[in-house]
């Protein structure tokens, strides 16, 4: 029987778009080179030239830089159709309970449920377990000097494809998120003033 | 906390919050499996929901609004307890000293900046929602597949740490014995076959429970035989 016809061999750009194509999750470059056998220029060169053909204004389709990886998506413009024809409803938002967890593993992690629950000043294990079930926090290890050796918690590549970004890295330090005016507001409501009394006051 | 079980009156009545849209008695089932928290709920809204959407000329109109009233008055109290420093002596995390305004200053200062981060996060996954990947997964290779053991102790941890034990507080001390459950039967089996319903019509669940273990083991030891003509009918004990 004769196998099916092979014609030249495909440009560079073909085969990375091609592996892209059949993947859920982000592919790294390493990965992607390995797949194809291409050089790493090749590698570079059919990278940018998928990123102008899969940009937001070009194609249903983009090409996201997320999670350390390369990932073909699409467009964010075209979600109601896909929607429909997938007859599912967006994901419900996350409470703000989850947006305050999911933080705290992303700026103090890794680090366990109590960690956060401290951090937090409420019970956070409903909120972690359901973070975990939509794979946005996971299991990275655990604290052996704890009793129990309690399980250690960041987030995941997912939680990175969520959020655009493609490392920790990307996301901003968390003391650029806060003003020093609240910060200052905080301490002026707790800390009595600790200015030296007027030295007329003080006793001879 | 415990919930009396809601009617059906609030079945066709939807809620539209930020944190949850869909039919109420739906949201009530998440709160209560703690799928949902309650400090997120906000109840005024909830309120405002059901009085928009409240039918007083309707056949169930007064059994609806109880309905909601009761389950309304139970969120209620089940946020205000959430957010109430916890007082029982057994509970976890419970700080005895309390904390000096600098330390206090210190927590504030490190929530404040995880509350804005939570912030800057929930634009984030504004801003990115609705890519969707490539549906294709891979099917499972099988002899390729590696397992790291300390990946598969993690996994077993994920998976067991889920259990939660259930709530026990609301048994109270079991006060009667299978032994003293089997002589009243016994006794009553004396005097010729007797339905369950009628054997355990005066005592009370946790009674009625002990009783039908206490049934099935003298049927198993031989000293009487258990009589059901049909599926969930009367069930007769008998004298072997």
């Amino acid at each position: 029987m004769k196998g099916p016809e092979r014609g030249p061999q495909p440009r560079p750009a073909y085969l990375v778009e091609a592996v892209l194509l059949v993947s859920a999750s982000p592919i790294q470059s390493s990965d992607l080179r390995s797949a194809t056998g291409l050089s790493e220029q090749e590698m570079e060169e059919a990278l940018a030239g998928l990123k102008g053909r899969y940009a937001p204004e070009a194609s249903g389709i983009v090409l996201r830089q997320v999670a350390a990886g390369y990932l073909l998506s699409t467009n964010p413009a075209c979600s109601g159709a896909v929607e429909r024809f997938r007859q599912e409803a967006r994901p419900t938002p996350l409470s703000g309970a989850a947006h305050e967890v999911l933080a705290c593993a992303l700026y103090l992690g890794p680090l366990t449920r109590a960690a956060i629950s401290r951090v937090r000043g409420v019970n956070s294990d409903a909120v972690v377990r359901s973070l975990i079930e939509r794979g946005l926090l996971i299991e990275v290890g655990s604290h052996h000097d704890a009793p129990g050796s309690p399980a250690l918690l960041g987030v995941s590549d997912e939680f990175l494809a969520a959020t655009g970004a493609s490392s920790r890295r990307d996301f901003p330090p968390v003391d650029s998120l806060v003003t020093q005016e609240e910060l200052a507001r905080v301490r002026e409501r707790l800390v009595p003033s600790t200015a030296p009394p007027d030295a007329a006051g003080e006793p001879s | 906390m415990t919930a009396e079980p809601l009617g059906r009156a609030l079945s066709d009545f939807t809620v539209e919050l930020d944190v949850y849209s869909g039919p109420y008695e739906w949201l009530l089932v998440l709160i209560l499996k703690e799928e949902l928290e309650i400090f997120e709920v906000p109840l005024r809204e909830l309120v405002e929901s059901y009085l928009l959407a409240r039918q007083p000329d309707a056949a169930n109109g007064l059994e609806r609004d109880t309905d909601f009233a009761g389950s309304a008055a139970a969120l209620i109290l089940l946020k205000s307890r959430t957010l109430s420093p916890e007082i029982d002596a057994d509970a976890e995390n419970l700080e005895d000293e309390p904390l000096s305004p600098q330390e206090l200053t210190e927590r504030l200062t490190e929530y404040l900046k995880i509350r804005r981060a939570a912030e800057h996060l929930r634009e984030c996954f504004a801003s990115n929602a609705g890519h969707y990947p490539s549906a294709h997964t891979l099917p499972p290779r099988q002899g390729a597949l590696v397992v790291e053991p300390d990946r598969l102790a993690l996994a077993a941890r994920q998976a067991f740490s889920r259990h939660i034990e259930p709530p026990v507080r609301h048994l109270g001390p079991i006060t009667v014995t299978l032994q003293q459950l089997a002589g009243i039967i016994r006794k009553a089996l004396a005097g010729g076959p007797i339905s369950y319903e009628s054997l355990t019509g005066d005592m009370d669940r946790m009674n009625r429970a002990v009783a039908f273990a206490a049934a099935l083991s003298l049927a198993q030891e031989g000293s009487l035989t258990l009589i059901q003509a049909e599926p969930l009918g009367p069930l007769i004990l008998e004298p072997s």
